[in-house]
């Protein structure tokens, strides 16, 4: 075999035409790496999850703004983005961001943080067992979990932090939890803490009921459960019910989805007007 | 948010982009469509990166070769075109052939090797490794990769020469 017939067949092996998505298809497998290793850091045995991790930490935009907004020295309680976890499978999708608290007081900054990371690898875990569940059983499932957080109200003087998980599963169901930390003093403000005894709970139930049965007179779509008679009607909130304070000073308080009225109406909460709870608050530093 | 590439990893990148003509042209060779040829280039990027099986920086060109070789070959095994077979299996197979093509085109001609022979003659003659190169991409002796290499040359200059015949 002579050079000029390997030359030949060497021209037509280099005629084999590149597809335009070669391109793309390289940068993409190189893409994947990132997400492929993420997933062994976090040793978790499930292959097709993958897990984003933010090493550094991110300073959500919300108080970033602000921080710029406000310059305040000292006295400084930060929000951030500790971790993304993120599993992508299909029918199956959970996005949980986990937020991370830093202030000077260090105490409750650890049990904040310990909290939030708890709550989401529980979520996590959850819902891990649950699609290794389903398709242990074959079925053809849905499953999405989202939980994130908020900045509801940030001033000089508090900041009102919100969680929220959203669970899909058929329907969706949405659960909120909020912690109120005032910045100067670096305490966790809790809502018994806010008022001189227990009575609060009357007196803020009293109002909500009221609020309810006015907002579906003036909005017939409007429903609450709150017939005394039915099992499900709203009779009281908890010692501990969730709450936030808003920039204006007031308390507010938030109910699960389907904890107080039908599905359809979502979250719900209501702001408390201050003079209802005037006579047992504690001092008018929170709320006026 | 995305961590920063290690060295390494930023070299086998960098290596990658600027050769992926060549990788995908070798797998297009064994497989012979251009979906099939994308997937094992995007398979060896995977193993390439995650199997940290480069030791010597220098040997990068043979060690990614290397992998596309592999790929392909399980490509090929997975799919069920093509059995590999030893050497003496493939002489006796490839004796029965050379009669029959014989109005054949120069690219079939090569298409005609069965793919351990198609190896050595596309990383000799068209990526212009040298033998000892050929040798360590496929995992053999550099006798057996001349070896492989003549009987490779006789299948085709019988094809080729039947050819011009006609």
């Amino acid at each position: 075999m002579n050079d000029k017939k390997i030359e030949q067949l060497k021209e037509q092996y280099k005629e084999i035409p590149i597809p335009l998505e070669l391109n793309r298809v390289v940068y993409q497998a190189l893409e994947k790496r990132n997400s492929r290793k993420a997933l062994y850091r976090w040793g978790v045995g499930v292959a097709a999850a993958i897990i984003i991790f933010t090493t550094s930490i991110n300073v959500s935009p919300a108080f970033a703004k602000k921080l710029t907004d406000v310059p305040v020295v000292g006295d400084i309680v930060e929000v951030l983005t500790f971790k993304k976890i993120a599993v992508d499978e299909g029918n199956y999708q959970a996005d949980l961001d986990v937020p991370k608290v830093e202030m000077d007081n260090e105490a409750l900054e650890e049990g904040l943080n310990s909290k939030y990371l708890e709550e989401s690898k529980a979520l996590y875990e959850k819902f891990m067992s649950d699609m290794q569940a389903q398709k242990a059983i074959g079925e053809d499932g849905h499953l999405r979990v989202d939980s994130g957080f908020e900045i509801k109200t940030e001033t000089d003087h508090i900041l009102s932090i919100g969680r929220y998980v959203e669970e899909t599963q058929g329907s969706s169901m949405t659960t909120l939890h909020y912690d109120t930390i005032d910045k100067q003093k670096q305490l966790l403000v809790t809502l018994p803490s806010l008022f001189k005894d227990d009575t609060y709970i009357e007196a803020i139930s009293a109002n909500i009921k009221a609020q309810m049965r006015q907002q579906m007179e003036v909005d017939t779509s409007k429903t609450y459960w709150l017939e005394p008679s039915e099992p499900d009607g709203f009779k009281s909130i908890s010692k501990d019910q969730e709450f936030y304070i808003n920039a204006d000073n007031q308390l507010v308080i938030s109910f699960d989805e389907f904890e107080v009225a039908p599905g359809y109406m979502g979250v719900v909460e209501f702001v408390i007007p201050t003079d209802v709870v005037a006579d047992v608050v504690v001092s008018d530093e929170y709320l006026k | 948010m995305l961590r920063k590439k290690p060295r390494q990893e930023e070299m086998i990148a960098e290596y990658v982009i600027q050769n992926k003509e060549r990788f995908y042209r070798l797998a297009y060779s064994y497989v012979q469509n251009p979906d099939d040829a994308l997937d094992i280039v995007q398979d060896s990027i995977h193993k390439a990166i995650t199997s940290k099986t480069l030791k010597d920086e220098k040997a990068i060109k043979s060690w990614f070769y290397r992998i596309v070789v592999n790929t392909s070959l399980d490509f090929l095994r997975r799919k069920k075109k093509v059995t590999v077979v030893d050497d003496s299996t493939i002489q006796l197979h490839m004796s029965g052939h050379e009669d029959h093509y014989t109005d054949i085109d120069l690219h079939q001609s090569l298409n005609e090797l069965v793919p351990e022979y198609r190896s050595v003659v596309i990383l000799r003659y068209f990526e212009d490794l040298k033998l000892e190169e050929v040798a360590e991409i496929l995992d053999l002796n550099v006798n057996t990769v001349k070896t492989r290499l003549y009987k490779a040359l006789k299948i085709l200059r019988v094809q080729m020469d039947s050819e011009e015949a006609n």
